[in-house]
């Protein structure tokens, strides 16, 4: 299997020298192709400030990220948006679509600033469309869409380049439980028919049980590791349980 | 009180927030005071009575025009305030106040601002409207003392007319405000954006907008005769409209239209910027409408500013072709007065021609007061050639005649009718042609001259009584005095006034005809002003619609769109914005410029084209500078 993402000995701190606080601590841990992954954890534990490094959004005090190979946390600004816009997608708690145009447009906006064929973006973007149960919103703006429709939208955007890896940041924060389900669906989806890499940060344990692994965050360490055996809804049960054991919120 | 506490920290906030606003209603304030104390000034009582009532007259339209603009412009303004408002006013509500509380003190925050305003723009107004009145006196070539002048009239025109359109805008924003509901101020100006229009709409609109601008257009090209003014007006009444219901029809529909047609916009940076700006057409038509027009109105001054300089030079060119004319009733040895003259200056050219003056009733004339002569073709043919003015005709019948007149300043009365008749005495000729040549120099301004074959005035000038017309230009026209005194010993009148010696000296420093250049002066003050505010109003929308997309373009840049595309996005969008109107201006300009040349008698195409050459360069200037702010509000710069 070929491995996406390296994680090596990766720290970061936040605050002025000598009051520093450790956010992480020496994190490392491998991500291949196909992998679904979900990171828990209390508030606080580091979550999203791990996903935001990975994502090259934010830069680690110290460690080595290698995605592909790459070592990210070295690159320029111009070369990280450049590794942003052809390696990796992104979903948001807040959806993030854009407000002025519709739907279609949304999901075509990566093709179309890469400059692929339009013949080729109106395919993929249907099909796409299809995929996510989307196909009859396409006409409209985001405002009239719900809340799930709007993060299936915002999902079908972040995987219409087919990214090396998709990172979702609490993806089901915002929806109902019926909302929630038809995106992990989608995302499930994408991840066994089309091999799709995804990590994904969450605090709700059922939203975890989709996932194929689920990793425990605790005080900035990765406190433990849990893989999906049988069923989804043992997996659920696990993944409670250890929630559990680790204290803090455990829902 | 409290509320009157709350409004007034808001708007110590908003001098910061809006200053924009601020900034652009004081500047508005500023130009309208400047323009109304040159009315009230003393300064320019140096033009003698009878010409400042020209002048006044002139600036009372350009305050006209000024006071339209202020209306749209407070319009404009207080809607973007009113807009960027609307969120926070909808949190006041769930907060509890109620829409009448809330009303009120938005109220007051607008009488806070509007009252800092009248007061930055008067203040400024006064301080400038020495320097403003040297800058016009010194463009119009008039050197006078300006005193340091303050009138009171000046300033309540101004506060009165600022404060009853703010007024207004400020009750119907009250309005507005009190009759909303709290989704409607929340969603704020979301709710505007990109609404879908039933086609028939669309179509009736676009019909009815190029309908109406073709027909002001018609209007336009049809001026030059006796009903100009009712036509100017009028197209400029439909050309208004016309660009309202094009810019509220035709743009949204084409930007519909290009953000529909997919595989139009999945090319690259269009599908950012095309879609921002078709959702953003329903807010902002009226804006481009209204930097179109003012932008005709700029084009348009422009070219009465240009038209008149050109009329006057002509008038003074024809006024100059002689420096004296002497009249007399007897013959007299022209020679031997070039050798008069010539003691003191160097006669250029001279010429002869004898004139029989006719009572205005042997002409059939109702216009007593016009003198009227007659002349006979080869006089006037060996004078032309003395004199080097074009005299391209051949010998005219005995039937035939020619009319001399002269250059006019505007001509609304149809132009010269040319193959009329005329009788003159108890016969009938036909006038081939209606010319004005000055063979008479500045006599043929007040006297109407036919030219008739040799024979026929040899019969007809019994008619009147024969003047012998003598005729000096001399090469240095600035050394003319120096001729006067031997010139004015010729000047004789007989006891009973049949015989008589006249001497005609022209008028080389024309002070009489200052107000002209006072007038083109002005003309060009607006132009400035009229281009700068069109700028400033698209300056001060984009600034705000940035204000709006920080959020959208933190979004794309989290998705690893390249600052490279963003930015290319932001410039296109901004270029659209500036030169969409200016294209529209642009046909249209060329009609009312067309319009005007049609009464001033002058072909305006140049003026039109240097215009809108000028208006393209501050425009892309404006545009340079937008783009460079928009790039770094939004954190784009390179």
């Amino acid at each position: 299997m070929k491995k996406v993402l390296e994680v090596r000995n990766l720290s970061k701190n936040y605050g002025k020298k000598g009051y520093e606080t450790a956010v992480l601590k020496d994190i490392s841990m491998d991500i291949y192709e196909g992998d679904f992954i979900a990171i828990m954890g209390p508030s606080g534990a580091g979550k999203t400030t791990f996903l935001n490094m990975l994502s090259t959004l934010d830069k680690p005090s110290s460690g080595k990220i290698l995605l592909e190979g790459q070592d990210i946390t070295a690159l320029s600004n111009k070369e990280l948006s450049l590794v942003r816009r052809d390696k990796i997608g992104f979903i948001f708690q807040e959806y993030n679509l854009l407000d002025n145009m519709t739907v279609q447009d949304n999901i075509a906006l990566p093709l179309s600033l890469n400059g692929a064929p339009q013949r080729e973006i109106i395919r993929k973007v249907q099909a796409r469309a299809v995929d996510f149960g989307l196909e009859s919103h396409l006409r409209k703006y985001p405002y009239q869409l719900s809340g799930g429709q709007k993060q299936r939208a915002a999902s079908a955007r972040a995987l219409i380049t087919k990214p090396r890896i998709l990172f979702a940041d609490e993806p089901t924060g915002a929806l109902d439980s019926k909302s929630g389900k038809d995106l992990l669906g989608c995302l499930k989806n994408a991840n066994e028919q089309e091999n799709a890499t995804i990590l994904m940060v969450t605090h709700d344990g059922y939203t975890a049980s989709y996932a194929k692994q689920v990793y425990f965050l605790k005080d900035g360490k990765i406190h433990s590791r849990l893989t999906q055996k049988d069923s989804r809804k043992a997996f659920f049960e696990e993944i409670m349980t250890m929630l559990a054991v680790m204290g803090g919120e455990g829902e | 009180m409290k509320l009157l506490s709350l409004s007034f920290s808001n708007f110590k906030r908003s001098v910061r927030e809006y200053g924009m606003l601020i900034l652009s209603l004081t500047f508005s304030i500023f130009v309208f005071f400047n323009f109304q104390s040159v009315i009230y000034s003393d300064s320019m009582d140096v033009l003698e009575n009878y010409n400042k009532e020209y002048i006044d007259i002139i600036v009372q339209a350009a305050s006209v025009v000024f006071g339209v603009f202020l209306f749209f412009f407070i319009w404009y303004a207080s809607n973007v305030f009113l807009n960027q408002r609307k969120k926070e006013i909808g949190i006041y509500i769930f907060m509890g106040l109620d829409n009448v509380r809330i009303g009120k003190m938005y109220m007051l925050e607008s009488v806070f601002i509007g009252l800092f305003s009248l007061l930055a723009g008067i203040g400024t107004g006064v301080l400038f409207s020495k320097l403003f009145q040297m800058l016009l006196l010194k463009l119009s070539d008039i050197s006078v003392d300006i005193k340091f002048f303050f009138s009171w009239e000046a300033i309540l025109i101004t506060a009165g007319m600022f404060l009853v359109i703010y007024g207004l805008m400020t009750l119907k924003s009250y309005h507005t405000l009190k009759t909303s509901s709290v989704l409607n101020l929340l969603s704020g100006a979301k709710q505007q954006e990109m609404q879908k229009e039933k086609w028939i709409i669309t179509f009736l609109k676009i019909a009815g907008g190029v309908g109406i601008l073709l027909f002001g257009y018609y209007l336009a090209w049809d001026t030059g005769d006796l009903n100009s003014l009712g036509n100017a007006l009028g197209a400029v009444v439909l050309v208004i409209v016309g660009v309202y219901l094009l810019f509220s029809g035709l743009i949204p529909a084409i930007l519909r239209k290009l953000s529909g047609n997919k595989y139009y916009l999945y090319k690259k940076e269009r599908t950012l910027w095309v879609n921002n700006l078709a959702f953003r057409m329903k807010k902002n038509y009226r804006t481009y409408a209204m930097v179109t027009v003012l932008m005709i109105c700029s084009v348009t001054v422009m070219a009465i500013s240009i038209a008149m300089k050109q009329r006057y030079e002509k008038l003074t060119h024809f006024d100059q072709t002689y420096t004296y004319q002497v009249l007399s009733s007897e013959e007299k040895n022209g020679e031997e007065i070039a050798k008069g003259i010539e003691q003191e200056n160097k006669v250029k050219f001279w010429n002869e021609m004898q004139v029989a003056m006719v009572e205005p009733s042997v002409v059939h004339s109702k216009y007593t007061y016009t003198a009227y002569g007659l002349v006979a073709f080869s006089d006037v043919k060996q004078a032309a050639k003395k004199a080097g003015l074009p005299f391209a005709y051949k010998e005219l019948k005995d039937n035939q005649a020619i009319e001399l007149s002269h250059e006019v300043l505007m001509d609304i009365s149809g132009g010269a009718i040319e193959n009329y008749e005329q009788k003159i005495g108890s016969e009938t000729y036909d006038v081939i042609k209606s010319d004005n040549t000055p063979y008479f120099g500045a006599l043929q301004n007040n006297t109407k001259i036919f030219i008739l074959s040799d024979k026929t005035f040899e019969n007809l000038k019994s008619l009147g009584s024969v003047t012998y017309f003598y005729n000096y230009r001399i090469q240095d026209m600035k050394n003319m005095e120096a001729s006067k005194s031997y010139l004015n010993t010729l000047a004789q009148s007989s006891e009973d006034g049949q015989a008589f010696t006249g001497v005609n000296y022209t008028q080389i420093d024309g002070r009489q005809d200052s107000w002209i250049r006072v007038m083109y002066s002005l003309c060009i003050f607006m132009f400035v002003t009229l281009v700068l505010a069109a700028g400033s109003i698209i300056f001060l929308k984009i600034g705000n619609e940035v204000y709006e997309d920080k959020e959208r373009y933190k979004i794309l840049e989290k998705m690893g769109i390249q600052k490279k595309s963003l930015r290319k996005s932001v410039r296109n969008e901004i270029c659209f914005t500036y030169y969409c109107p200016f294209i529209l201006m642009t046909i249209t300009s060329y009609f009312s410029v067309k319009a005007l040349g049609n009464v001033m008698r002058e072909n305006l195409l140049m003026v039109n084209i240097w215009s809108m050459g000028i208006i393209l360069l501050v425009f892309t200037v404006i545009c340079v500078i937008s783009v460079y702010t928009a790039r770094k509000k939004l954190s784009l710069t390179s």
